[in-house]
């Protein structure tokens, strides 16, 4: 693929990835290794798993997610990650957004598009 | 010793850590933390734990760097490195004519115009606020206080003014060269904060 679709794909991926990982979040809490594994099971979207760390991070200290420390029954307890009040509006706006921006770029590039 | 597989958890982490050091404490030892419940929660679910276990399991997690420079973009810190430059460009601008009169300053210009931290409008003020940095204001005030008695002996016509301008004692200074030397000191000063702020972040290359 040519170099700057290369990185454009790879600046569009990093700026949903936090979007994606909100959604997965507003469904149900998850511990780190389940989320991460939710994510990179679907194809293109997480490439290297040990990069959602420090986005979970980040999401922690923007306060759009919490963690806290559950009992578990497999083994040691585990951090789960849960959305916070702040974090489900986050994905509530990007969500609007988001259908806007993809409409309008199906619009022009998808081949059976009404022109 | 340890067995393999220990050894190659170990060394991931220590390998991540040590990336990570940019990073705020906090946030370090957390991306730190995480990531090694992440490994111990995948070699509890699979029973077989082979070194070619382990090894994919880092390999899907990724290169230490890779995920340190994903952690610094995340957080928006600078590589400490590409900034070493512009601060001895500050440091000379402002103190190099003083240390190495004149030349220190002239090293400090040329720095600052090969730079592309600033934009041109940046480089003029760098350069005309004011030329020399502190030389100047350093050199006037130990000219102010080795001659001494500058104040002249108040004239009865200005009086009041001049007598209140005068401050008493062996160095007396006149209200007007304080002003000037003071504005001289500030100047370089409130340019290299200025300068400072201005600093371009290197622009991220592609990802």
């Amino acid at each position: 693929m040519v170099a700057v679709q290369d990185a454009l794909l790879s600046q569009m991926r990093r700026g949903t990835l936090q979007y994606c990982v909100l959604a997965l979040l507003a469904k149900e809490e998850r511990y780190g290794f389940d989320l991460v594994r939710g994510l990179a099971e679907v194809d293109g979207m997480v490439t290297s798993e040990g990069t959602i760390y420090p986005l979970l991070s980040r999401l922690r200290r923007d306060g759009l997610v919490e963690s806290s420390w559950q009992e578990s029954t497999a083994g040691p307890p585990r951090r789960y990650y849960r959305l916070t009040d702040a974090g489900r509006t986050a994905l509530e706006g990007f969500r609007l957004e988001w259908r806007r921006f993809r409409d309008a770029v199906d619009h022009f590039v998808e081949r059976n598009a009404r022109s | 010793m340890k067995p393999t597989t220990e050894r190659l958890v170990d060394d991931y982490l220590k390998q991540l850590d040590s990336e990570l050091a940019d990073l705020p404490r906090l946030r370090r030892k957390e991306i730190v933390e995480e990531i090694s419940e992440h490994i111990a929660e995948a070699r509890a679910a699979s029973p077989s734990q082979g070194e070619a276990e382990i090894r994919t399991l880092l390999d899907r997690l990724g290169d230490p760097a890779e995920i340190a420079s994903e952690a610094k973009e995340r957080f928006g810190v600078q590589p400490r490195k590409s900034r070493a430059l512009e601060i001895a460009t500050l440091l000379l601008l402002l103190v190099g004519g003083v240390v190495l009169p004149v030349i220190g300053w002239l090293i400090g210009v040329v720095l600052l115009w090969v730079s592309d931290a600033w934009d041109s409008r940046d480089k003029l003020i760098g350069t005309l606020v004011v030329p020399g940095g502190l030389l100047l204001p350093l050199a006037l005030l130990t000219i102010g206080t080795s001659a001494g008695g500058g104040c002249s002996t108040p004239v009865p016509a200005a009086g009041a003014r001049e007598a209140a301008a005068c401050i008493d004692g062996s160095g007396g200074i006149n209200v007007l060269s304080l002003i000037a030397v003071t504005v001289l000191l500030l100047a370089p000063l409130a340019t290299t904060a200025y300068l400072a702020r201005r600093m371009r972040r290197p622009t991220a290359t592609a990802l």
